[in-house]
């Protein structure tokens, strides 16, 4: 479960001759998340990626609490990190190492010490999802469909309990969006998804809709995304 | 977004970095004679101090010539390993990290004054560190590998002089650029984010 | 997606088959001896055994022994400024200096997997654990690093090829500023990918 309690994010913006003015992010959001898949609808620099990243305390509340499982993720942000998998609008800037099974390998060295142990159960994660074929292939060699995947892959090594993922489609042609999609749907942990892509926002439980750091409309999927029509075509 | 101070962060802006000082090195360089390449290598080398402050530019500086010393090929004309160590300019390349260093500390030091006239600062910390803290050492190590007295290496290293200072000059424009983009880069570490 | 690092050449040479530490410690021990010894016969020796090598590595001698025309330059100068003030034997020990390291470094890269030397430089850093510093950690910043290369080139080429379709190919703040910014939102949201998985703190 998540939940958000009165949080604003503020930032301070560096001017000239030292003072600083700051701009606002987010405001006095509210939130308690227990819906198996939950989409976040909104313009871009409407906050959706900064309520993503308060989720595992990348981005730290400036007033107000997030916790997930009643884990505060600032006081507890190591841990509240180990429960919460996130997917990055690019994967090539989440794959940290240069093959697919080097970075696989590199999600398990917490919990296999044994580097024979290690790059097997990388290849069997690979293998489960498809991916045998990409294990040691350079990850700038993969489709962006491939890449995604290989993140997930990643991310799920770690064992996660929840994954927030930030557009992770943006970057994908419509056939990867479709794989990807998928891949995301069949997940079991708790997923919030961030997403400009408002077919993949109909199937989830609850959708959100933010506009300029506020929550604007919460709820059944359908009444939201006609929410969010009008809003833009305004 | 909050650019808390993360370990992760720096970590990843010295990796990084590191790899930028060898993208510099590796497109397209104009070579010079006695052994100094005119690549973009000293223009890297100099932004990463400028950019990230000066102990994530000297580690960022360092893990390229570690990489570099390692074997792979990502010093100038494509070489790698300790081959270097006989050239001329040996002195040019182990003064790097501190030349980085110099610069940004420099750097920092007058963005955190609030000096005005930011650009004229930030190129003057270029032109100290390439001059000065990476100069004096290329001229000892060119007067030891060359076997040639230090007022002769000092001569022939005023030859570079003119193509480092117009480096420093694009570097400082970029640089202020750059600190424009990420204030929080160079700047002391300061409260991101202000309560409500 | 642009390959970098191209010198290396797959083979079943002696060379090839040598561990990477023996390689790395002839060609260390090559170019500090002499450099140190600084005699001209010593240099001649070290210079025609690197050649063998690099020969030994059985890549077409015309890739292996290739010479920029800067290094050449930048050799004949060396001897003839020492010729010039009367000592052309030191003329001859710094420019067989010179190439013999060249070609004892290429030794090494020619013969040894990126991957291979990569690995030996990571697991050459446990002894910094002596000075407190993670060797993990280490490692993580050189595999970031080499993972990066490609995709900053890529980058570079990319903003280059938008500042000549402009007309401002040649002007290289142009290219280089955004290439800078670029590489720094990179970099940030790499540590943020690190920190989301739990490394790198």
């Amino acid at each position: 479960m998540i939940e958000f309690q009165n949080v604003s994010v503020q930032v301070a913006i560096p001017q000239a001759g030292g003072k600083n003015s700051s701009k606002t992010l987010l405001e006095g959001i509210n939130l308690t998340l227990e819906e198996h898949r939950v989409a976040v609808i909104g313009a871009n620099g409407s906050g959706k990626s900064t309520l993503l990243r308060t989720i595992n305390g990348l981005v730290a509340p400036s007033s107000g609490q997030v916790s997930v499982n009643g884990l505060d993720t600032v006081k507890d942000g190591k841990k509240v990190r180990s429960q919460v998998g996130f997917i990055f609008t690019d994967p090539l800037s989440q794959l940290l190492l240069s093959t697919a099974v080097n970075d696989i390998e590199l999600s398990l060295r917490a919990k296999i010490k044994n580097r024979g142990e290690r790059r097997e159960r990388a290849l069997a994660l690979l293998a489960e999802r498809g991916l045998a074929n990409t294990a040691e292939q350079s990850i700038y060699d993969l489709s962006g469909g491939e890449r995604q995947l290989v993140a997930l892959t990643s991310i799920l090594a770690l064992e996660p309990d929840v994954i927030v993922a930030d557009e992770p489609t943006t970057l994908l042609d419509l056939k990867n969006k479709f794989l990807v999609g998928r891949a995301l749907a069949s997940l079991e942990q708790q997923l919030v998804i961030a997403t400009h892509d408002l077919d993949l926002a109909a199937k989830a439980d609850r959708v959100l809709v933010v506009h300029e750091g506020r929550i604007v409309a919460s709820g059944v999927p359908q009444n939201c995304i006609d929410y969010y029509w009008e809003l833009m075509s305004k | 977004m909050k650019t808390r101070n993360h370990p992760a962060v720096d970590l990843a802006l010295v990796a990084v970095f590191a790899a930028l000082i060898a993208v510099c090195t590796v497109v397209g360089g104009v070579e010079l004679p006695f052994g100094v390449a005119l690549t973009l290598q000293t223009l890297g080398v100099v932004l990463t101090g400028l950019v990230l402050g000066p102990w994530r530019g000297f580690l960022a500086v360092l893990l390229y010539l570690v990489v570099g010393f390692a074997g792979l090929p990502i010093f100038s004309e494509g070489s790698g390993g300790l081959g270097v160590l006989a050239s001329p300019s040996m002195g040019y390349l182990l003064a790097f990290p501190f030349g980085a260093l110099a610069a940004g500390a420099l750097a920092a030091l007058s963005v955190r004054r609030g000096l005005k006239g930011r650009y004229i600062w930030i190129t003057l910390s270029g032109l100290v560190a390439s001059l000065i803290v990476i100069g004096i050492p290329g001229i000892v190590g060119m007067s030891v590998i060359a076997q040639v007295d230090l007022v002769t290496a000092f001569i022939w290293n005023l030859a570079f002089v003119p193509g480092d200072a117009i480096k420093c000059v694009i570097a400082g424009i970029i640089a202020a650029a750059v600190n424009k983009a990420f204030p929080a880069l160079l700047a002391a570490p300061q409260p991101a984010a202000i309560s409500a | 997606m642009n390959k970098v690092f191209c010198l290396y050449v797959p083979g079943d040479s002696l060379l090839h088959r040598l561990g990477v530490g023996w390689k790395y410690a002839v060609m260390a021990a090559m170019v500090i001896s002499g450099v140190i010894v600084s005699a001209w016969w010593f240099t001649l020796s070290l210079l025609a055994i690197s050649v063998i090598l690099v020969l030994l590595t059985a890549v077409p001698p015309r890739f292996g022994l290739q010479m920029s025309w800067a290094l050449i330059l930048v050799a004949v100068l060396l001897v003839a400024y020492q010729s010039f003030t009367g000592k052309p034997l030191t003329g001859v020990v710094i420019a067989g200096n010179l190439i013999m390291a060249v070609y004892a470094s290429r030794m090494l890269t020619i013969s040894t997997p990126e991957s291979v030397l990569i690995d030996a430089l990571i697991s050459a850093a446990s002894f910094l654990r002596v000075f407190r510093v993670k060797p993990e950690k280490v490692g993580l910043a050189i595999s970031i690093m080499i993972k990066s290369i490609p995709m900053l080139l890529d980058l570079f080429t990319g903003i280059q090829q938008a500042a000549m379709a402009r007309g401002r190919g040649r002007n290289l703040a142009a290219i280089v500023t955004p290439f800078v910014v670029r590489t720094v939102a990179y970099a940030q949201e790499t540590g943020a990918a690190l920190a989301a998985r739990g490394l790198g703190e």
